[in-house]
């Protein structure tokens, strides 16, 4: 299982999501956030950015991952589909995130930021686990 | 946690300092029997959290739409010291300034219902709305700080909206000492596409008609009457406020390691109110909160010019004025009244309505359900740090919502109540759907009966815009 959502938060969203490392976890994080923002399975792969981030340690990273992706889907007007994480390590990720523009139709909704709320990223025995709740 | 809650009278609740070690103020919920009963024990226990911030004055307050949020209850009022307390902008939220106008108009309830298959569509193309939805005003960078700096002075004085606005806005649609300079380049770039945009999730449109009048002559000053059909625009300060609060969460979870804040959740960040990390978090809100008065003046004048096309008739005619326009997230320094001494406090409103004497609140029910306008009191100032609620609150959790209902039943079970309701998405028609909500009777009934907000209308929905 890549990501679940949890039924915890009345007025959000939580989900979990796993991988059997880092690189996995950041993808799977990253699909499980915009199968909220839009139809991801509806969502092609024409258009491809390249993204870079740093942060102090893998949990701040794994915020400021997901925190950059929905702004820069807000900037570059696209809704993302496939994240291929190139490089990362505890303070640094690079990534190809591709998609293609955003069309109204193939929305879901408006995430707004990242919180803090009961945000745990976790190395478990089979990898990593991540709670992540989305405002929205 | 609840069991902690002893209660004083009918509508007042409080948990004592002593429930839990390290509370540094009470707790109080405000609501009837059938509110406390229903409410989450987590939400409780979030509002103790809050207690345990430095510099609070007590108490920290749940209204009855409170429900459990991120940090702490959507539906909540913190005070802090102006000297010795925090500000918070995880307190604040994300969407700074999400909240409320109302525009009036002289129509009747016949008269709207004969056109509203063609004015929900004409609405719906004239308001940007959805995931991704962009602002047919395709702001100028260097114009955005007229923007943040102004709020709807910078709307008017560009053909958004007109004077008579400006004085049926809280803080006149300009919070006073707003800095660009503080705000980050990521935030401008968001901010530049978004504004006159609707947004999605709880974020709405509703044509609604007066059906009660209690108070007849606040309704007379206010120049509405039963019948009356009123417009009533919910959303916020967009990716632009999103990514100022979630710049100055990371400033301020340094400023919580820097001045050794003792947190009992990350989402709490703050920072001492007088220190930099503090007060540059104020600045920067403060464009936020002034984007978001724009952003909801600049769609106003797109409303009104979509009623002028479906009804052949000039707004003016139509008396398409704000009735009022508030914030539901913000802080503000306020003078409060503490045992006998006026002091100054840094007001942090989570889902909560500022309610003062003779302001005006106008409360959001559930999607096909009744709104109310009511009128601030001095109870509230007594009570509540001159505060009320701010919609019905939700029941339940938007995944569960998924799960529970369809979007296009939804839309049926609406249509079948003559409430015509058009979504970019039926999942978000499903997410909000009324029985996701609390009952918002029951909370207004809570308010009004408090003593801290008084019942002057109440509104049914006669269509429905989401994003």
């Amino acid at each position: 299982m890549k990501y679940k959502f949890k039924d915890t938060i009345t007025s959000d969203v939580m989900f979990e999501a796993y991988g059997k490392d880092p690189k996995e976890l950041f993808e799977n994080a990253a699909e499980a956030l915009f199968s909220v923002i839009c139809k991801i399975d509806k969502i092609s792969t024409k258009k491809t950015e390249k993204l870079e981030m740093k942060s102090e340690n893998l949990e701040d990273l794994m915020i400021h991952w997901l925190q950059g992706l929905i702004a820069a889907a807000e900037i570059e007007e696209l809704f993302f589909s496939k994240f291929n994480i190139i490089e990362i390590d505890d303070t640094h990720v690079i990534a190809e995130v591709s998609g293609e523009s955003i069309t109204p139709e193939k929305g879901e909704t408006v995430v707004k930021a990242i919180t803090y709320h009961e945000f745990k990223l976790e190395k478990i025995k089979k990898g990593y686990i991540v709670n992540i709740s989305l405002d929205i | 946690m609840k069991d902690k809650l002893k209660q004083m009278d009918d509508y007042e609740w409080v948990i004592e300092r002593s429930a839990r070690p390290d509370m540094n103020a009470d707790g109080k919920v405000i609501g009837n029997k059938t509110i406390i009963d229903a409410m989450e024990d987590d939400a409780i226990k979030q509002l103790t959290n809050v207690t345990m911030m430095p510099g609070v004055v007590s108490p920290v307050l749940a209204l009855p739409d409170a429900h459990v949020g991120y940090g702490l209850p959507m539906g909540a009022v913190a005070a802090f010291d102006k000297e010795e307390g925090v500000i918070s902008s995880g307190l604040c939220g994300f969407d700074i300034n999400c909240g409320i106008n109302t525009i009036k108009t002289n129509l009747k309830a016949d008269e709207v219902k004969e056109k509203i298959k063609d004015l929900i569509p004409a609405l719906f193309d004239a308001v940007p709305c959805g995931v991704g939805s962009k602002g047919k005003l395709r702001l100028d960078p260097s114009k955005l700080d007229g923007v943040l700096v102004d709020g709807v002075r910078w709307a008017v004085e560009n053909g958004y909206g007109i004077k008579d606005d400006l004085e049926h806005l809280e803080e006149n649609g300009c919070m006073e000492g707003a800095d660009p300079s503080k705000i980050s380049d990521l935030a401008r770039k968001r901010g530049k596409s978004q504004l006159g945009t609707l947004g999605a999730g709880n974020h709405f449109l509703e044509i609604q008609t007066v059906s009660d009048v209690y108070d007849e002559d606040t309704a007379k000053r206010w120049d509405v009457e039963k019948d009356n059909v009123l417009i009533m625009l919910h959303c916020g300060s967009r990716g632009f406020g999103h990514q100022v609060a979630s710049d100055y969460l990371k400033i301020q979870e340094g400023a919580v390691k820097k001045y050794n804040i003792k947190l009992p959740d990350r989402q709490l960040a703050c920072a001492p109110a007088n220190s930099e990390e503090g007060q540059d978090y104020f600045k920067a809100m403060k464009c936020a909160v002034n984007y978001s008065f724009t952003n909801r003046i600049v769609m106003t004048q797109w409303i009104r010019e979509t009623f002028e096309k479906i009804f052949k008739k000039d707004w003016e005619s139509m008396g398409m004025h704000t009735l009022y326009g508030l914030c539901h997230n913000v802080v503000k320094l306020e003078k409060h009244k503490i045992n006998g001494e006026k002091r100054e406090l840094f007001i942090h409103r989570k889902g909560a309505t500022r309610s003062f004497p003779g302001d005006i609140a106008l409360i959001a029910g559930s999607m096909g359900t009744s709104s109310y306008v009511l009128e601030g009191t001095e109870k509230a100032m007594e009570i509540t740090f001159g505060s009320t609620c701010h919609g019905a609150g939700r029941a339940m959790s938007r995944h569960a919502a998924i799960d529970k209902f369809r979007g296009e039943k939804i839309k049926s079970e609406l249509a079948g109540k003559g409430i015509i309701a058009k979504a970019t998405s039926p999942k978000v028609l499903a997410e909000e759907a009324p029985n996701a909500y609390k009952d918002v009777d029951e909370v207004i009934e809570s308010v009004h009966n408090a003593g801290i907000s008084k019942k002057i209308l109440r509104m049914n929905p006669l269509g429905v815009l989401k994003g």
